[in-house]
């Protein structure tokens, strides 16, 4: 038996460190720990409620729109402005983008590595893998040449010993099974998509004057003009504009993410079978198809809202949001009434509490606190929130794009829907969404145009702007579907100030730590049974925490 | 395709190795020239000391932060991310994009540091409150870390705020103690590259700057170069002429607005911030926020979480009043408050008077003296 | 310009008045007047165009104009205008007559204390008796000097204001008052001066009105004529 340690888990965004026991080649049990956290909810407290999009937007600059978004639906919900359809818009077309942005650079340059072997790709053949290529996809940069290009750029780099951020891979170890072409097509692929995430993601510039972090979101509305005829604002040149680099992010994902997908996958089948997690699927939806307030009216949204409990997909429960309660019995927090208690986040508390070991430290007391994260539940239950969660309860409500897609790629893998409670699926259904949103953001697009040509050009409600008509107490939240999961804001204003702020963020949902009755979060689990080749090692764990594209950040906060 | 024959340390050759052209590279150096604000006789010497240079070793740390430097590196146009990470820099260290984990990433950084010479950019704040408990990797506190890295380091970048000088975690009341890196080094050049994320291009410029002259570009008081700094954001605003006719949005996705008129109204902080925003804008030069509608927030200014706040009023709130009370009000507050005062002394004083001149004569001399001399003072 | 504390041939009627014995004296010298005139006119031009550069509330709308381009030249203009006639002042403060002295602003000396005393107890009701003083008395003085200390928080907060959209000598010389409070506490700062400023220009006329209706001694007219009418052993 061993005590495996992952500190840093690197390709993440932040502070994620893992400890396991290994037994048998197999974890028995884990504990995953997050290390950093500054203190974002206490920092809001007396602040301007309009500021708060731009102070919770840092909480991540990896989801770097979805903290703004959710906080600006927060505050709208509690003080009952409701944004005019023009900025409803332009904020699902942002979401909907940084959605395909952020999970293509997910998939390639954070999870890829988990699969791929870039020195194996030194041993490629460039013709067989052009025809490797050819055989999946018709993308375009796929000739022998280019693949040559490719590998000897490789082979310089390789070569001149300084590997830079390859340095000290898990190269050659056994669990990496793509063939060198295979490698080699994805290395030319991870080139790519740097070039094409920086390129698509101009559109956040265009709508918020830049990215990360747009600069763009109002309490009411968005602060980018439309006019059709100033030079200033959202015209006809700037939709031109948009249309063509959607349509550009729409091809990337048909024509290179979707098919390495299932070039990689079919590659390792027995991961269809490993990294299942707590079993229960919590989606808070998004994406309205009408003029409406997603998180106060779930009904009518492209994804929908849900649960789907111990991997029942006959079955969608509906969501209540009073129902969501965090634990912090072992996490570095105390709460006035006692660490064993769950509060709701409108009653929530942050008041640190470190009592772990001082650094420098070699493993934590992981019996007490042991995290900077929370353990949200709901109904005192444990929930895996993301992509996988999102299209399961899609697929369960009988969502038409997400059934075929999901149903073409199970085919395609010859597997059934079990297979889609694991690691493989967690990234499976992470491809999936990409595409069924590159798409939605082509319609978003449509709707977008339809409504200014209309003749609408209002892009924010002044009903309460100004702070002296702003009730003296009010309280509410703001719900948003993030890449990562669902995520929740809750505010108390009072006397024109924030009185109380929280956040429950997706990858604390899923990284959080035991809660106060020993239940495990979604990675504690997940990693439950997974064989580990190598304890020094342990590709195997990298390869099923990424699958939950872990962000740290937004976590702990 | 230029394809070389034998792999070279230079950057010019990994650059042409995968069809970056001498012409772009040429242009690229001449364009960093400009970004520099030096004149365009230099840039042959930026591309000689680019093309002679082994590749720099860099290790990124980053401590509490939210990665929107990082993401703001991969949005490098000119050189791309990808030409910057294979082939300009040997990143060795760097935690959200580098292969290696756990302690095989720590044996990475402790070989680049143990070289020596390297280039260390942080990126997040660093805790000092509780003994560093707030930030730690591998068991390390981000302090520790930072004394480890930095010594026998060539020179340290802050990218962002947080990092240049304690940013959001530093911000009231800093619930971790945090501070940006240059309170925490000593003996090794530190330069601040500021902003809510820092922009790529002047960190591209400012590494370039310390390849071809081997030491960092001039700073302002701040520590920040003046080649991006130098200048206010408002002296460069392509919205200025709004500003001096006095046309000014008034409300959000009015006609003014519309119209790209001047922000002021909204909040913008143009006028108190210094930073290049206006000139190179963003993503490779697609917009910048006052191009797209929104006011400055002044992310480049230290600690303007809590002095260009609240973000759309023009002036900070004082302590303990309401965060929306302005100058304004205070202001015309104080003069009430003044005139209401001496208003009621007044009153008291003229019944004081009434009873005065009950109680004794008033001498009816010295009245008409003062009214004989107001006229003779008045001739 | 000397103090002229002689009677003079005119005011002869009135040195004949047995029960009042008055003299009249130049008070206030030249300078004086066209300073503290200056001084008043600069300060509400600043002041109307500093609260248009707070909150303009004029627009040039959709005709082009240079409204606040205009408005901040004019600031500048009166700035320097005000700027000369503070440092005018500082200079008749060593040059100028006794009642002009720097001394007249801080009571420190024994008879400007009990002076101060005396204005306290007139001020607040214990005395009906203003109190006796040719020049500004002991309280007022006091009130003026720290309205010049506000005005020349003023001065520097305008200028280090003026230093952020220039490189130079402006910029070397103030650029130190942003290491003491940052570019928006400084206009906040220089903003809120505006109105202390006009708290004290209440307080000011006011007090000037009561003090001249209880001793007569011709105060109002004084700052602009310089004569004041008074017994002679106020002098
Ligand atoms: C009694 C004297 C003065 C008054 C009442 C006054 C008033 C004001 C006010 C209210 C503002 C607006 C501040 C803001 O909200 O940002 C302002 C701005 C300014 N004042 Fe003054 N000021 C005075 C003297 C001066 C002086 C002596 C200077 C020196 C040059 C000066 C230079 C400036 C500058 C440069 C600005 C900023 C203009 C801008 O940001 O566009 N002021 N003033
Ligand atoms: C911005 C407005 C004003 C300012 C800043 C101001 C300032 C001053 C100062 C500094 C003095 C002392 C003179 C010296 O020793 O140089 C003074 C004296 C005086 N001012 Fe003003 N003043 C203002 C407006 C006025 C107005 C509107 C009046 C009356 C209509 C007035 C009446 C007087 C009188 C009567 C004196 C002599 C009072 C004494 O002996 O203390 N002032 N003022
Ligand atoms: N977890 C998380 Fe986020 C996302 N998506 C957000 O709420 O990554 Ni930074
Ligand atoms: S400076 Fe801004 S972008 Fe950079 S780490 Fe801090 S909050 Fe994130
Ligand atoms: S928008 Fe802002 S920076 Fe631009 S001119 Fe107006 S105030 Fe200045
Ligand atoms: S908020 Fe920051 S990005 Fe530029 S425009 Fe202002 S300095
Ligand atoms: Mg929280």
């Amino acid at each position: 038996m061993s005590h495996i340690v992952v500190d840093p888990i690197t390709r993440i965004e932040g502070h994620l460190r893992i400890e396991a026991e290994v037994d048998g080649g197999v974890i028995t049990d884990a504990w995953s720990s997050c290390t950093m956290w500054r203190g974002i909810e206490k920092i809001l407290n007396g602040r301007d409620p309009r500021d708060a999009w731009y102070f919770t937007q840092r909480i991540c600059g990896v989801c770097t729109t979805v903290h703004a978004l959710a906080s600006v639906r927060a505050v709208e919900n509690t003080l009952e402005i409701v944004p005019p359809l023009n900025a409803q818009l332009i904020r699902e077309l942002i979401t909907a983008t940084q959605f395909v942005q952020d999970h293509v650079v997910h998939f390639y340059h954070l999870h890829a590595l988990d699969w791929v072997d870039i020195v194996s790709a030194l041993d490629a053949d460039p013709a067989a893998t052009a025809k490797l290529a050819g055989s999946i996809s018709n993308y375009s940069r796929s000739s022998e040449g280019h693949f040559a290009t490719v590998k000897e750029r490789l082979a310089g780099f390789v070569g001149r010993g300084q590997l830079g951020p390859f340095t000290n891979g898990y190269w050659g170890h056994p669990a990496y099974k793509l063939p060198p072409e295979g490698n080699l097509l994805a290395v030319s692929h991870y080139l790519d998509a740097l070039e094409f995430q920086r390129r698509y993601i101009e559109m956040h510039a265009i709508l918020g004057g830049k990215n990360p972090h747009l600069q763009t979101y109002l309490v009411g509305g968005m602060a980018i003009p439309i006019d059709p005829n100033s030079q200033n604002a959202i015209n006809a040149g700037t939709i031109a504009r948009l249309r063509s680099l959607l349509q550009e992010g729409l091809d990337f994902v048909t024509q290179a993410y979707i098919p390495d997908l299932l070039l990689v996958a079919s590659f390792y089948p027995e991961w269809t079978a490993i990294g299942g997690g707590v079993g229960n699927y919590l989606a808070f939806g998004d994406f309205p198809e009408g003029q409406q307030n997603p998180s106060m009216d779930p009904d009518n949204l492209y994804l929908p809202r849900g649960i789907i409990l111990n991997k029942d997909l006959s079955k969608v429960v509906p969501v209540v949001p009073e129902k969501i309660t965090e634990y912090i019995s072992h996490s570095w927090y105390s709460y006035e009434g006692g660490d064993g208690e769950a509060l709701p986040p409108l009653e929530g508390e942050t008041t640190p509490n470190y009592t772990g070991p001082e650094p420098p430290y070699e493993q934590l007391n992981t019996d007490a606190k042991y995290s900077w994260l929370k353990s949200p539940r709901y109904d005192d239950l444990a929930m895996e929130v993301g992509p996988l969660a999102r299209m399961l309860v899609a697929y369960g409500s009988g969502h038409k794009r997400v059934q075929e897609l999901v149903g073409a790629v199970l085919g395609q893998l010859g597997v059934g829907p079990e297979a889609l409670f694991s690691t493989l699926g967690r990234t499976a259904a992470r491809g999936i969404e990409t595409q069924v949103l590159a798409e939605h953001s082509l319609t978003l697009l449509d709707r977008l145009t339809a409504n200014i040509d209309g003749g609408d050009l209002q892009i924010h409600n002044g009903y309460r702007w100004d702070p002296k008509d702003w009730p003296a107490e009010a309280s509410g939240f703001g719900m948003h579907e993030a890449p990562r999961g669902g995520l929740s804001h809750w505010v108390k204003i009072a006397d024109g100030k924030i009185a109380s702020y929280q956040a429950v963020v997706p990858s604390t949902w899923n990284a959080g730590p035991r809660d106060t009755n020993g239940v495990r979060g979604a990675y504690e689990s997940a990693l439950l049974d997974t064989p580990i080749a190598d304890p020094e090692k342990p590709l195997e764990i990298l390869r099923t925490i990424h699958s939950f594209d872990p962000c740290m950040a937004c976590a702990a906060h | 395709m230029p394809v070389v024959d034998a792999p070279t340390d230079s950057i010019l050759h990994a650059l042409a190795s995968h069809g970056v052209t001498r012409r772009r590279f040429l242009e690229f150096c001449a364009a960093t020239t400009a970004l520099l604000a030096l004149p365009q006789s230099y840039a042959p010497r930026i591309a000689r000391a680019l093309e002679d240079k082994k590749k720099p070793t860099v290790v990124w740390l980053e401590f509490q932060d939210c990665a929107g430097n990082t993401e703001s590196f991969l949005r490098a146009v000119s050189p791309s991310v990808g030409d910057i990470v294979l082939d300009v820099l040997a990143v060795e260290y760097h935690e959200t994009i580098m292969a290696a984990a756990g302690f095989q990433a720590e044996a990475a950084k402790d070989a680049a540091v143990a070289a020596g010479g390297h280039i260390v950019v942080v990126e997040g704040s660093v805790p000092t409150g509780a003994n560093g408990v707030y930030c730690t990797i591998g068991g390390k506190s981000a302090v520790q870390i930072l004394e480890e890295v930095t010594a026998g380091a060539a020179a340290v970048i802050t990218v962002g705020t947080c990092s240049s000088y304690g940013g959001l975690p530093a911000a009231s009341p800093n619930p971790t103690g945090a501070v940006g890196v240059p309170e925490l080094v000593s003996g090794v050049p530190v330069i601040n590259l500021p902003g809510c994320p820092m922009n790529v291009d002047n960190m591209v410029a400012t590494i370039v700057h310390f390849l071809t002259f081997g030491a960092l570009p001039a700073v302002d008081g701040e520590g920040r170069p003046l080649f991006a700094y130098g200048e206010r954001i408002h002296d460069h605003c392509e919205r200025r002429a709004h500003f001096d006719a006095g046309q000014f949005a008034q409300e959000w996705g009015d006609e003014g607005h519309r119209k790209g008129w001047c922000l002021y109204k909204m909040g913008c902080k143009g006028p108190s911030t210094f930073h290049n925003c206006p000139s190179i804008r963003w993503n490779g030069g697609t917009s910048w926020p006052i191009g797209a509608g929104h006011g400055c927030v002044g992310c480049s200014e230290p600690a303007f979480w809590d002095t260009m706040t609240p973000i759309y009023g023009r002036l900070p709130a004082p302590p303990g009043f309401g965060v929306t009370t302005s100058v304004e009000q205070i202001g015309a507050g104080i003069v009430g408050l003044t005139a209401a005062g001496f208003a009621a002394h007044g009153l008291i004083k003229a019944g004081q008077r009434k009873r005065a001149h009950k109680q004794d004569e008033a001498p009816i001399e010295i009245e008409s003296a003062t009214a004989d001399d107001e006229e003779g003072a008045g001739q | 310009m000397t103090t002229d504390a002689t009677p003079r041939p005119q005011d002869e009627a009135i040195e004949r008045t047995p029960s009042t014995e008055l003299v009249v004296a130049k008070v206030w010298e030249l300078p004086v007047r066209v300073v503290h005139w200056t001084i008043f006119v600069s300060v509400v031009v600043l002041s109307f165009i500093g609260f248009y550069i707070g909150t303009p509330f004029l627009s040039t709308g959709s005709d082009p104009g240079f409204l606040m381009g205009g408005m901040r030249a004019v600031h500048n203009l009166a700035a320097f205008t005000f700027i000369a006639a503070i440092l005018a002042r500082i200079i008749w403060a060593f040059t100028g007559n006794k009642w002009s002295h720097w001394d007249q602003f801080v009571p420190f000396a024994k008879d400007r204390r009990a002076n101060a005393k005396d204005a306290f107890r007139y001020y607040v009701f214990l005395s009906d008796d203003p109190p006796h003083e040719a020049g500004h008395n002991a309280l007022a003085g006091a009130t003026y000097f720290v309205l010049f200390t506000m005005f020349l928080v003023q001065v520097l907060t305008g200028l280090a204001l003026l230093s952020l959209e220039s490189e130079g000598f402006l910029a070397s010389t103030t650029g130190w008052v942003f290491s003491i409070a940052p570019i928006p506490w400084v206009r906040f700062l220089h903003h809120l001066i505006m109105w202390l400023t006009w708290g004290f220009v209440i307080h000011h006329v006011y007090s000037a009105w009561l003090v001249d209706s209880d001793a007569k001694a011709g105060l109002m007219s004084s700052i602009f004529t310089g004569w004041k009418r008074l017994p002679p052993e106020d002098l």
